[in-house]
């Protein structure tokens, strides 16, 4: 299966960047997963946890407030206003 | 010692005080560039990312509309411009250049029969529009340096609210961004540059994206744009206002070598002086000696 290529940033940082299995991002209409060979997607995003899964099965979660995300041939850009840590204890799968 | 030579070196002494200050302001600057630099850079991704976006909900359904893309937007006739300044002095030219574009610009928009409504950042921008009595719509003063995503967050909130707003004695039509652009650390560019209304460059070959005709837009491609376009104007003034701040210190590091240089021509031409003097002094002393000793031999007398 291929992965996701993910890039995640901030307007002043990057906060991560690298190969992803799954991303669950809260779009501003309900949650939404994002696998690999999904359609061409640009969705704007709401309050809540970016979820990123990496190829092995690690977790990186990350609370959000506003922001967008692009989805093209497996290349995912997410871009936010500020992202904080999410707290801990949440980050499991 | 000698009137004269007291004076030379007090004059010294305050050159060579004044040189420390210098010095260190010069490699504080120099050292925080690179810092400056770094962050400009930082923001390049999420601006990458952003325009890449718009550009696709522009190449992917037929009918973009927003505010901010109408090539005609006058309606008050009242025009934006955002100038970025220094909230500290030695600069050199630094801030000068930027209220000097500043005006040029308002004049000739003045010319073109629109009113220019100033927001400055800075508070040599902000002082050098109060003293004339024309104080700017809003001032952001002052400001920290680690502070200036946030900074530049609070102001596209406001530049944007204006933009939008209904209200006439509010609304303004375009928005000018007048900073410094950070060329390297030895050029910086004052420039102005129009944000809104932004042009969409049209793709020139729109066949390569036909093959992916089904984008999907959540929740629609108005909402998207709706949403994109303020936070494009957001990444640009952070961008800007980043790359104030990188020239602002590389301006600092100029000026303050220049200064540490000229203390240091001050405390040799004054040294030369005080040389001279204190040298003028002792043959002074000498010919008093010499012409006393010559005036009692001349008297015939053999003892004191």
């Amino acid at each position: 299966m291929s992965a996701l290529d993910v890039t995640f940033v901030t307007a002043d940082r990057t906060v991560w960047t690298g190969r992803a299995a799954q991303v669950v991002v809260p779009a501003v209409d309900g949650s939404m997963g994002i696998l690999p060979q999904m359609q061409p997607t640009l969705a704007i995003l709401g309050d809540g946890a970016i979820r990123i899964v990496d190829e092995s099965g690690a977790v990186e979660e990350r609370i959000v407030h506003g922001g967008f995300v692009s989805v093209d041939s497996d290349v995912v850009t997410i871009g936010v206003d500020d992202a904080e840590t999410a707290p801990a204890g949440t980050s499991r799968v | 010692m000698g009137a004269q030579q007291r004076v030379y070196k007090q004059r010294i002494k305050s050159a060579q005080g004044m040189k420390k200050i210098f010095k260190a302001k010069e490699m504080v600057a120099a050292s925080r560039i690179a810092k400056a630099h770094a962050r400009v850079l930082a923001t390049t991704p999420y601006a990458d990312a952003l325009t890449r976006a718009i550009g696709s909900v522009a190449t992917h359904s037929s009918e973009v509309s927003h505010p901010f893309l109408q090539a005609d937007r006058h309606e008050t006739g009242r025009v934006g411009i955002l100038s970025i300044t220094a909230d500290r002095g030695m600069t050199g030219p630094y801030s000068h250049n930027v209220i000097r574009a500043s005006e040029q610009l308002a004049n000739t928009l003045r010319d073109q029969g629109k009113d220019p409504v100033m927001y400055v950042v800075g508070r040599k921008g902000d002082s050098y529009y109060r003293f004339r009595n024309r104080p700017p719509q809003r001032s952001w003063t002052p400001y920290k340096e680690p502070d200036l995503p946030d900074l530049g967050r609070e102001i596209a909130g406001v530049v944007t609210e204006d933009l939008l707003a209904e209200d006439p004695a509010q609304h303004i039509d375009e928005l000018y961004v007048v900073g410094t652009r950070f060329e390297s650390r030895f050029l910086q560019k004052t420039r102005s540059v129009r944000l809104v209304p932004m042009g969409l460059v049209e793709a020139e070959d729109a066949g390569d994206h036909q093959a992916f005709p089904l984008y999907d837009f959540a929740p629609d491609p108005e909402s998207v744009i709706a949403e994109l376009l303020p936070r494009y104007v957001e990444s640009r003034i952070i961008n800007i206002l980043l790359q104030a701040m990188a020239s602002e210190h590389a301006s600092t590091q100029r000026a303050m070598k220049t200064a540490t240089d000229n203390a240091e021509t001050q405390i040799h031409k004054f040294t030369r002086l005080a040389n001279s003097a204190r040298q003028a002094e002792i043959t002074q002393e000498i010919t008093e000696i010499v012409g006393g000793a010559d005036a009692l031999s001349g008297s015939g007398r053999t003892e004191r």
